[in-house]
Parts: structure tokens; C-alpha cells; sequence
């Protein structure tokens, strides 16, 4: 499902004194199968833009088309529900909103709102559970026994047990450890793939935006400041800089490569490994020519 | 979520801001009192005066007072009614075979009414106008001399304060949690009863989960700060008595002697 947000513009507690505007003039459009990532500090709006996006939050002004729903400031859109189906989001600190006895209820939550047969949503809640690194003998088990880690685990598969079309993902590694972090991102990522999803990441992790991004959106104070694929934004350092965002360390490692040795290097490197391959090929060119 | 106005400071520069927050409790603790003194038109029109100068004076925006009367409207306009029907006193007014309306009825109807709603307006204007911290101060002061007598002044005042202090917290949780739920289907302001009632389950299970877990936390934070009670405490914030208050209180003496030359 294609995505159109069209000037959209939000301000929280509309009409009193505490009246804030988290979002203005945003014009943004997402095909089908994009990787979008969001970046942008604490409070320039990325959390309140995909709010939006399944209606949890109502347009002050302008309009957002996803697929064939359409939500505009003040029209009533009677089929929320419905798109919610189509759009999973995992909240910051998703463990937050798990409740049920056992995890496979938690997981079945979901899809049971969504009328999914509950045959069918058992089959996914037990494929599930194991994808996310977690083993079948969790299902029976209490969601408030689990570490952290797992916890964020079992409400991630929760929420993709609904098998959404468009993910949402707003910081879904925070506080998770290295290793973690990784497993839960390469999940998204093979899911992305596999299911032809449309991923919209919010991250401060530039490492990550770099890796699996299609196109990159910089916010901040409520409008977007940047908008390109990664190899344009990390081209361009400066203007990072003026937003006082860094480049991923392997953009900054390849580009004092470049200084060091005067040579140019392909500026779409952004894993560990492609890094390691740049820097080898300048010094196997560098033994040849002595 | 956004119209609980219980708590609700809005921020201001007025006269009644700025007041001490031991005037202001004191003054709505004793209008709660005078407010019986009040028993024909005229001093119910001073009460009425009195209430109007204060809301002007604090120059809240109407809406904010008006909300904070909405939850209790229904009472009001209930206790109306109920006058109006129920009390058999002066000469008949309106006469529908089984429903007479007294004169009486109506008097007693508008005077109840009346002062519910002078009891409302005052204490929502001390809430508004001041910081629930300063309020809390404030009613840790006025109690010290209990401690005397063995009450815990200080604990309650911080129950109070940290209880005060977590409603906002508390209703954003509620706020970000309905919306998890809600992304995965849960319908908590639409479709049927029954399914809104069940809805509330996961609201309120993650709820408590995490207010105990932030009680907990708090609760380690404060002894790892050194918190042990109110022994010697001092208070960082101190209170001053201005010529502001004493004014407050002329005014409310006075308002306090015209009720009782006025009354019937």
C-alpha cells in the first residue's frame, strides 16, 4: 500500500494555553515496499508523524492516503479499524503493553481483534515465537517471567501476528544490548524482504539508517530538514552536522580513507564488511604498485 | 483525557497566583463555611460577587472554569430538580394535576444550586492558581503543629505531593498504552459496550504493572538520595506572607460580617 501524507500539520491540546505544534507542512510519499527511515532528535515531531499513519492521531490539517483509506482533518474516518489491520506499529518499549496470563494469549490478542480464526492465529503465534529467538515451550508461559530482552521479543511478535502490510517501527532496539539489537533488526530486515513489506523505521541509530534504508527522512521542529537515499545523505556531512547528526563511523572511516590516500572510494559503504573490503583493496593496490 | 482539570495548574501572573498558598487554602476552607451563612438573594449575590472578582481577578479563560463545572453539572442541575419538586413551601406556582411547583421549590432550588456551584468555582480557581506543590507546602505548614500530637504531617504531605505529582505521568502512560493496544485492534472509544468494558483489561493490567514498578523505582531512588522522613527536613521552598494576603483576608472578613448583618 502506497502511502501519500499531504501538508499534514498537528498541534497537541488544540484550543488551550498548553498548545504545542508537534508537526507542520509535511509533504511525504512512500511506495509499496520501501525501507523509510526517520531520523531526527528527541521532539522533532518523528513519533507524532507516524502516529498518523494508522490513525491513533487525527490531523490538525491536510490529509494522509494509505493504500485506499483516506484520513483528512476533520472527516470522521469510520474504517479505522479496518486500517489498523494493515498497519502494525511496535511502540517504543513495546513489553510496556503485554497483559494476558500467558504469551501465546498476548500474541493472539492481536489477530483475534482483527478476526483472524483462532486456528490460524495459533499456527502464527507458535512460527512466530521462534523467529523472534524465542522456543515454542515460551508459549505456555507468563509474559511478566521474562527478562526485558524477551519481554520486547514476545510484543514485537504480538504485533506481527497481525500481519500487517505497512510495519511501523519506532525505536524498536532502545535499550536492548548489542547483540539484541542486531537479532531484532535482521528480523525486521528478512521480514521486509520476505513478506514485501513497507518498513518505516524511526532510529538514532545512523549505523542502522545506513544499512537497511531505501530513503532516509531527517526531521526537525516538526518539518523535514533532509530527504534522500543514504549514499546522498551521508554525501553530504556538513549538513549533518548543522542538524547536529553524525555520519555512521564507517562512512567517517572511508571518508578519511579517501584523505589519508587521495584516492575515491565507492561512498556506498555502510556494513562492517563492505568497510573491510575498501580499506583492503586500497592496500592490495598499494602492494601491487610497489 | 484531556479535560481533567483536577490538578490542573494554568500557569499566570495574577493577583491570586501570586498569592500565599496558606491564604488561598485558608480562604476556600473558610468560604466552604461562610457559604452556609447565606440565605436570601442578597447575600447570595454577594457570594456571587465575591466569586465572579476572583475569577476575574485570576483572569483564567471562562473554559477552564467551565470545565472543571461540566463533571459536576448533572449534580447540579439534579439538586435543581429535586427542589423544585420536592419542597412544598410558599404560595403554589405551576399546578399539572400530580407536579406543583412551589415558590419555595424554586427558592431552594436556585440557592442549593447556587451554592454548589460557589463551592466548585472557589476551590477549582485554588487549583488552577496554584502549584500543586505549593499547595502541598502549604498544607504541610498549616498541619505542622499536628506533628505534635503524633500525626504524620510530613509523610502525608509527600504522599500527597508525589501522588499529585504523578497524575500527568500517569495519564500519559494510560494515553501511550490505549494506543498500543489500539494499534492491535482494541476498541476502547467505539462499538459495544461489552467490548469496550473488556477492553479495559489491557488497559489496566500494564497499568499497574508499570505504576508499581515506578513506585519501586522511586522508592530506591529517594533512600539512595539519603530520604529518611521528615526529621529535620527543611523545605527548600518558603513561604512569605505578603501584604497580598492580609488584603485577602480583610476581604473575606468583610465579606464574612456583611453575611451576617445581611442574613435573615
Amino acid at each position: 500500500m502506497d502511502i501519500t501524507i499531504k501538508g499534514l500539520e498537528h498541534s497537541y491540546s488544540k484550543g488551550t494555553p498548553f498548545e504545542r505544534k508537534a508537526l507542520s507542512n509535511i509533504n511525504l510519499s512512500i511506495p509499496s515496499g520501501t525501507f523509510q527511515t526517520i531520523i531526527g532528535h528527541t521532539g522533532s515531531g518523528k513519533s507524532t508523524l507516524i502516529q498518523h499513519l494508522n490513525g491513533l492521531l487525527k490531523p490538525t490539517q491536510g490529509s494522509i492516503q494509505i493504500g485506499d483509506f483516506k484520513i483528512q482533518a476533520g472527516v470522521k474516518e469510520k474504517r479505522l479499524k479496518a486500517l489498523r489491520k494493515h498497519v502494525g506499529i511496535v511502540f517504543q518499549y513495546p513489553e510496556h503493553q503485554l497483559f494476558e496470563e500467558t504469551i501465546e494469549k498476548d500474541i493472539l490478542f492481536g489477530p483475534l481483534n482483527f478476526g483472524v480464526p483462532e486456528e490460524e492465529a495459533k499456527k502464527r503465534a507458535a512460527r512466530l515465537i521462534q523467529q523472534v529467538g524465542l522456543d515454542e515451550s515460551y508459549l505456555s508461559r507468563s509474559p511478566f517471567d521474562l527478562s526485558g530482552g524477551q519481554m520486547r521479543r514476545v510484543a514485537i511478535a504480538g504485533v506481527l501476528a497481525m500481519k500487517p502490510s505497512i510495519l511501523i517501527l519506532d525505536e524498536p532496539t532502545a535499550g536492548l544490548d548489542p547483540r539484541g539489537r542486531r537479532e531484532i533488526m535482521d528480523l525486521f530486515y528478512r521480514l521486509h524482504e520476505e513478506e514485501g513489506l513497507t518498513t518505516i523505521l524511526v532510529t538514532h541509530s545512523m549505523e542502522d539508517a545506513a544499512r537497511f534504508s531505501d530513503d532516509i527522512l531527517i526531521m526537525e521542529k516538526g518539518g523535514i530538514a533532509l530527504q534522500g537515499g543514504p549514499e546522498t545523505i551521508f554525501s553530504n556531512p556538513e549538513a549533518l552536522k548543522k542538524l547536529s547528526l553524525d555520519v555512521p563511523e564507517t562512512v567517517q572511516f572511508i571518508h578519511r580513507l579517501e584523505e589519508r590516500f587521495t584516492k575515491n572510494l565507492p561512498h556506498s559503504v555502510f556494513t562492517l564488511e563492505a568497510a573491510v573490503d575498501a580499506a583492503l583493496s586500497i592496500l592490495q593496490k598499494g602492494e601491487e604498485n610497489s | 483525557m484531556q479535560n481533567i482539570i483536577i490538578g490542573q495548574y494554568v500557569p499566570g501572573q495574577s493577583f491570586i497566583h501570586k498569592l500565599d498558598p496558606r491564604a488561598k487554602l485558608i480562604t476556600a476552607f473558610l468560604f466552604v463555611i461562610i457559604v452556609f451563612l447565606a440565605n436570601n438573594w442578597i447575600t447570595y449575590a454577594l457570594l456571587g460577587a465575591f466569586t465572579l472578582l476572583a475569577i476575574f481577578v485570576s483572569r483564567l479563560p471562562l473554559r477552564y472554569i467551565y470545565n472543571g463545572l461540566k463533571p459536576i453539572l448533572l449534580v447540579i442541575i439534579l439538586t435543581f430538580l429535586l427542589h423544585v419538586f420536592l419542597t412544598k413551601e410558599g404560595p403554589l406556582l405551576f399546578d399539572w394535576g400530580f407536579l406543583e411547583i412551589y415558590e419555595g421549590g424554586v427558592k431552594q432550588g436556585v440557592f442549593i444550586s447556587l451554592r454548589l456551584l460557589f463551592l466548585i468555582m472557589i476551590t477549582s480557581l485554588l487549583t488552577l492558581t496554584t502549584t500543586p506543590i505549593d499547595i502541598t507546602v502549604g498544607i504541610e505548614t498549616l498541619l505542622g503543629p499536628m506533628k505534635k500530637v503524633g500525626l504524620p504531617v510530613h509523610e502525608f504531605a509527600l504522599m500527597m505531593s508525589i501522588a499529585l505529582r504523578f497524575i500527568p505521568t500517569l495519564l500519559e502512560e494510560t494515553e501511550k498504552i490505549m494506543k498500543a493496544q489500539s494499534a492491535r485492534g482494541a476498541q476502547f472509544s467505539s462499538g459495544p459496550i461489552k467490548e469496550r468494558l473488556k477492553s479495559i483489561v489491557p488497559l489496566l493490567v500494564p497499568l499497574f504493572v508499570s505504576a508499581f514498578k515506578r513506585a519501586e523505582d522511586l522508592a530506591m531512588a529517594m533512600e539512595a538520595r539519603g530520604y529518611r522522613g521528615g526529621e529535620g527536613r527543611t523545605s527548600i521552598r518558603l513561604l512569605k506572607w505578603s501584604g497580598k494576603d492580609t488584603t485577602l483576608f480583610v476581604i473575606l472578613l468583610l465579606l464574612c460580617i456583611s453575611l451576617l448583618l445581611l442574613r435573615s
